[in-house]
């Protein structure tokens, strides 16, 4: 898996102060177990996002620790109100240095 | 009297086989997507949650990626708009001067002679992210595949292979898939068969899968040896089964369980 991969995040761009928002991320990624094996016998090494976090405004609203039991290209859903206009930040960190971010406008009315 | 009965009852037996047996046709046809649970449908449907939608974004940065020894991208030939492709993954396979290629076929053909780049090899994920890509742009359209004098024996060199029993199993493509379509095979519905998403997001796989990738797993579950990806027999079944579907909805990049 590269560095860095493709995401896609699916959340409105308005809310109502105090409405709950749900919000759907969604990352391209392998997630390979480390527990399959090629057909010449050899491990194939673990590669995983091993950790999911959302912040709203810089304040932690969400995190998720992945393990090899999740499948590829994992979904997430939550929700969070919507408190003040802002940006959401998605990061997921992963083995060998894998790390994607992608940052969400929410404005609040 | 009794033999009349006896006759009468075997001809209705034999009249009732023929018509439970035969292969759907027309309106009676029907895509695999109508046996999805409603989540995957639903999965196949967004784009935002279709897990497919990432090989098509990498076939459209490779679309538009200069590549080979002429450097040229796609785009240069074809154009940049994500609709200039439209319709042409419902044609394929077809005949491209003497050899029957399928879409990914073609692709690789075109890296070679206009990019003068190296082939992207078989079910590997430029390969199929540039296919999706294509692919999608049909979605919703007819597939457009004729019988003509030019592919008339490819077809038919595909029917036989649908009809013919292989494997351990000793089980035909059509035993299943046409003769026992909407039956169960260990607690699934059995599908009939129509290559309409392809190439489809499979859950089984976590990722992108070819038509052939497909088709060599029917072939290993009947323990067969499953022909060569890329090869002749494969392509004709393609062939054939694209035939069989003509005049039903591209869906790809589809999901399926």
């Amino acid at each position: 898996m590269s560095k860095t991969s493709r995401t896609l995040v699916t959340m409105p761009k308005v809310a109502a102060k105090g409405e709950v928002v749900a919000i759907r991320v969604i990352v391209q990624h392998d997630m390979e177990s480390g527990f399959r094996h090629t057909q010449q016998g050899e491990r194939i090494p673990r590669d995983i996002i091993r950790e999911f976090v959302c912040t709203y405004n810089g304040q932690e609203v969400f995190r998720a620790d992945l393990h090899p039991g999740v499948g590829a290209n994992p979904v997430i859903n939550f929700f969070t109100v919507a408190t003040e206009t802002g940006s959401l930040e998605f990061k997921w960190v992963g083995d060998n240095g894998y790390t994607s971010s992608v940052t969400s406008q929410l404005t609040v009315s | 009297m009794h033999n009349l009965a006896r006759f009468s009852w075997l001809w209705s037996t034999a009249l009732f086989a023929i018509c439970a047996w035969a292969d759907p046709v027309g309106s009676a046809r029907q895509s695999s997507y109508a046996l999805m649970s409603p989540e995957n449908r639903a999965m196949q449907d967004d784009p935002s949650q279709n897990p497919a939608t990432f090989w098509v974004l990498d076939g459209e940065s490779l679309w538009q990626t200069a590549s080979g020894k002429r450097q040229i991208a796609c785009a240069t030939c074809h154009g940049t708009e994500a609709t200039s492709m439209k319709g042409v993954a419902a044609s394929f396979p077809k005949f491209v001067g003497s050899a029957l290629l399928n879409l990914s076929d073609q692709i690789n053909v075109c890296r070679q002679t206009r990019q003068e780049g190296e082939p992207y090899a078989p079910e590997s994920k430029p390969l199929l992210a540039l296919t999706s890509y294509i692919g999608q742009q049909s979605k919703g359209l007819p597939i457009a595949i004729e019988r003509t004098p030019v592919n008339a024996l490819a077809l038919e060199a595909g029917r036989t292979l649908f009809y013919e029993r292989l494997g351990q199993l000793n089980l035909s493509c059509a035993q299943c898939h046409a003769e026992r379509s909407g039956q169960k095979l260990g607690g699934n519905p059995i599908p009939q068969g129509h290559p309409t998403a392809y190439p489809l997001y499979r859950l089984e796989w976590q990722s992108v899968g070819s038509l052939q990738r497909r088709l060599r797993n029917c072939m290993t579950g009947v323990r067969a040896e499953p022909f060569a990806l890329g090869s002749k027999e494969l392509v004709e079944l393609e062939l054939f089964l694209m035939w069989r579907a003509r005049g039903m909805l591209m869906e790809t990049p589809g999901v399926r369980p």
